[in-house]
């Protein structure tokens, strides 16, 4: 592991205790716009403000444990890097259909059976890529997004809800505006805490106007500054028609844990090559944990913080330390009855603001992930059947109400619905790709757009990482051009097979081996003779693969590369 | 490969458009070559339009630096795109070349340094 020349302080490191303390608190309110996740379920299933802020506060002791089992590793659990936990929108959508349905013990019944079943997949989540592959993780971020954004929208615009005065739309146009323009325009740490900024300034605004708790505001007072929240409400029940929807949302909040642990681990190593199973699924266990936890004390799905792991590459900050001290604030603000209650006090256009400011992000994340792979029409159908599939039940929510109770689980949440249709088309398009095709090229004058063509026709097909095609492509290529002068007759045949975790390339042509050197040759070897430049050839293409390796028989020279996928 | 020359002051920036490998490494090869021999040995060449170089090309790159070394002029390299990056970081030739963003940085670059 190489430290990289940005990091200030690595995971093992121990900053001065201003550094760690001034740290942990811009962590802990870039976190804190998460906190209109569980505001908005237990809003919109009307539950009293004393048992919301009480909530809360068992909220904030979980996102405390959840960071120190992430940060400290214990036994099996935890990756061990600077990586806070938090509420997580994956839960939004799934929450609330549970709230609706069965209430309170439903919601936090389910949200124990998702961290349990997230803690049970944590080791054979990489070998799922195969039926769940990229495009569709981007499918379910995205309608993470679009559920939750229309929840969020449903409790201002629905038929059924209370009329937004003109103060509100103001209050609400003032927090957006005020969380997008330090966004777009802000520098440093007015930008990266924009969102608590915004959420300050609408709280403030909505005071003025008057819509900030009514006669409650006066009851904050009135508590004690200090107070051990009430853990005598805790119950529990479970549905299995919520298993798939909760089933979805722990798959998704898997595989981002799974992503955010990876961007940690290249943030630390400047020698970073490929992800590091062992503390990326450790990472996921503390994951699944930290959501059974959030289950047991009664409060909602939690995940890996990605904006704070953001923070922390920003500020060459990736102190373990700091991780610690973020957990042992979060613990100490869930003994805050004033801070919670004023918090559970929210209005719902400060609310609102803020969930659609989130959800731009993580549509976008679903786009991203969803073209990061090369598409081909197979794929272009899946992704947009898919999305079709979920906007039609949040367009149209009849189609639910007119499916049969079997169907309902699947039918009834546009989430599940879209991944549902999304993971049928993928498996029925298999039928018909081949993972193993041939191409022979030469001889005379080889055409680099036929190779080009050919692996990026086949890449599509199989839905394969450009960057890993792009490499492959390189690999025939200089293969091809080093073995030129040694290259006696017939053409050279490419061989390439493909399944989700590898891509192997077999050329082989009727020639000499080629060397493929482990040390570079000199400058002057490769100025000076052809031999220098041919060795040059063989020390990229050993290290343009993951794994090579050439032989000869009867004449006929064969050099296979394997790509990791 | 199509190559255009712009002259800026002391300095000779050669634009590359297309791919450097085998079958075209040798002509840019003269091409420098002659511009060293002509006496302009202050080179930057722009890779912003190349999208692929391969042995060959690093053995150019190398000959090229050395003629002008030998001139007392210097090779620059600018506009490298990811790909190509990653290219110079397999091949090990990331140290070797001064490599800068822009035409025009690395231009200023080498109007700083001596020679002709």
């Amino acid at each position: 592991m190489k430290r990289p020349a940005s990091l200030v302080y690595a995971v093992d490191d121990v900053p001065p205790p201003h550094v760690i303390a001034f740290n942990a608190v811009q962590h802990v309110g870039l976190i804190a716009i998460n906190l209109v996740y569980p505001l908005l379920i237990f809003h919109l299933v009307g539950v009293p403000l004393p048992l919301i802020a009480n909530l809360l506060a068992l909220g904030m002791i979980v996102l405390g444990a959840a960071t120190l089992l992430q940060v400290l590793r214990l036994g099996p659990v935890g990756s061990g890097f600077l990586c806070p936990a938090t509420f997580s929108a994956a839960y939004l959508s799934p929450s609330l259909l549970a709230a609706k349905a069965g209430g309170l013990p439903l919601l936090f019944g389910m949200t124990l059976f998702a961290g349990l079943l997230e803690a049970a997949v944590a080791r054979a989540l990489p070998r799922l890529r195969a039926v769940f592959p990229v495009e569709l993780s981007g499918v379910v971020i995205f309608m993470i997004g679009l559920s939750g954004g229309a929840a969020g929208l449903r409790s201002l615009l629905a038929p059924d809800a209370a009329p937004m005065s003109a103060d509100e739309w103001q209050v609400a146009f003032f927090t957006l505006a005020v969380m997008m323009g330090l966004n777009v325009w802000g520098k440093g740490m007015l930008r990266m805490l924009c969102a608590l900024i915004g959420l300050v300034a609408g709280y403030a605004v909505a005071a003025l106007a008057g819509l900030l708790g009514g006669g409650q505001l006066g009851d904050v007072e009135k508590l004690p500054w200090i107070g051990v929240p009430d853990f005598g409400h805790l119950s529990w029940s479970f549905e299995l028609a919520m298993a798939l929807p909760f089933a979805i949302a722990c798959l998704a909040a898997a595989m981002k844990a799974l992503g955010t642990i990876t961007v940690c681990q290249r943030m630390v190593d400047a020698d970073w090559v490929r992800p590091d199973m062992r503390s990326a699924t450790r990472g996921v266990l503390a994951d699944g944990i930290s959501t059974a936890l959030a289950g047991l004390l009664n409060a909602v799905g939690t995940n890996t913080s990605t904006p704070s792991v953001g923070l922390a590459s920003a500020t060459g900050v990736a102190s373990r330390r700091v991780g610690i001290a973020i957990g042992v604030l979060f613990l100490a603000l869930g003994l805050l009855p004033k801070l919670t209650t004023l918090l559970a006090l929210m209005p719902r256009s400060v609310m609102t603001s803020a969930l659609l400011f989130s959800i731009c992000f993580i549509l976008i994340n679903g786009l991203q992930v969803m073209t990061s792979r090369l598409l081909d029409a197979r794929r272009t159908l899946v992704i947009g059947l898919a999305l079709f599939a979920g906007a039609a039940v949040e367009i149209f929510p009849v189609i639910a109400a007119g499916a049969g109770a079997v169907w309902r689980p699947v039918i009834g949440s546009s989430l599940v619905f879209a991944t549902v249709v999304g993971l049928a088309l993928n498996l029925l398009f298999r039928i018909g790709v081949k993972q193993g095709v041939t191409l022979a090229v030469g001889p005379g004058r080889v055409d680099p757009g036929e190779i080009d063509d050919f692996l990026s026709q086949h890449g599509s097909r199989w839905g394969a990482r450009p960057d890993v095609i792009a490499r492959a492509a390189f690999a025939t290529h200089q293969l091809v051009e080093a073995a030129e002068s040694s290259w006696r007759s017939g053409p050279v045949t490419l061989q390439a097979s493909f399944d989700e975790f590898n891509l192997d390339l077999r050329l082989s042509y009727r020639g000499e081996i080629l060397e493929l050197p482990e040390q570079r040759p000199t400058d002057q070897e490769i100025r000076e003779s052809e031999q220098g430049m041919r060795r040059l050839a063989g020390f990229m293409l050993r290290r343009n693969a993951d794994g090579v390796r050439s032989e000869l028989h009867d004449g006929v020279a064969t050099v296979h590369f394997h790509f990791d996928h | 490969m199509e190559i255009t020359e712009i002259q800026s002051g002391t300095v000779t920036a050669v634009a590359v458009k297309g791919r450097i490998d085998g079958a075209t490494a040798g002509p840019l090869r003269d091409r420098l070559s002659k511009l060293i021999a002509s006496g302009l040995s202050r080179l930057v060449v722009d890779f912003r339009e190349v999208a692929y170089i391969s042995s060959a090309g690093f053995r150019t790159l190398l000959i090229i630096a050395k003629q002008s070394e030998d001139a007392a002029g210097h090779l620059a390299l600018c506009g490298i795109s990811s790909e190509v990056r990653r290219l110079f970081e397999i091949a090990a030739f990331t140290d070797l070349f001064l490599i800068l963003p822009s035409r025009e940085e690395a231009i200023a670059e080498l109007a700083k340094s001596g020679g002709s």
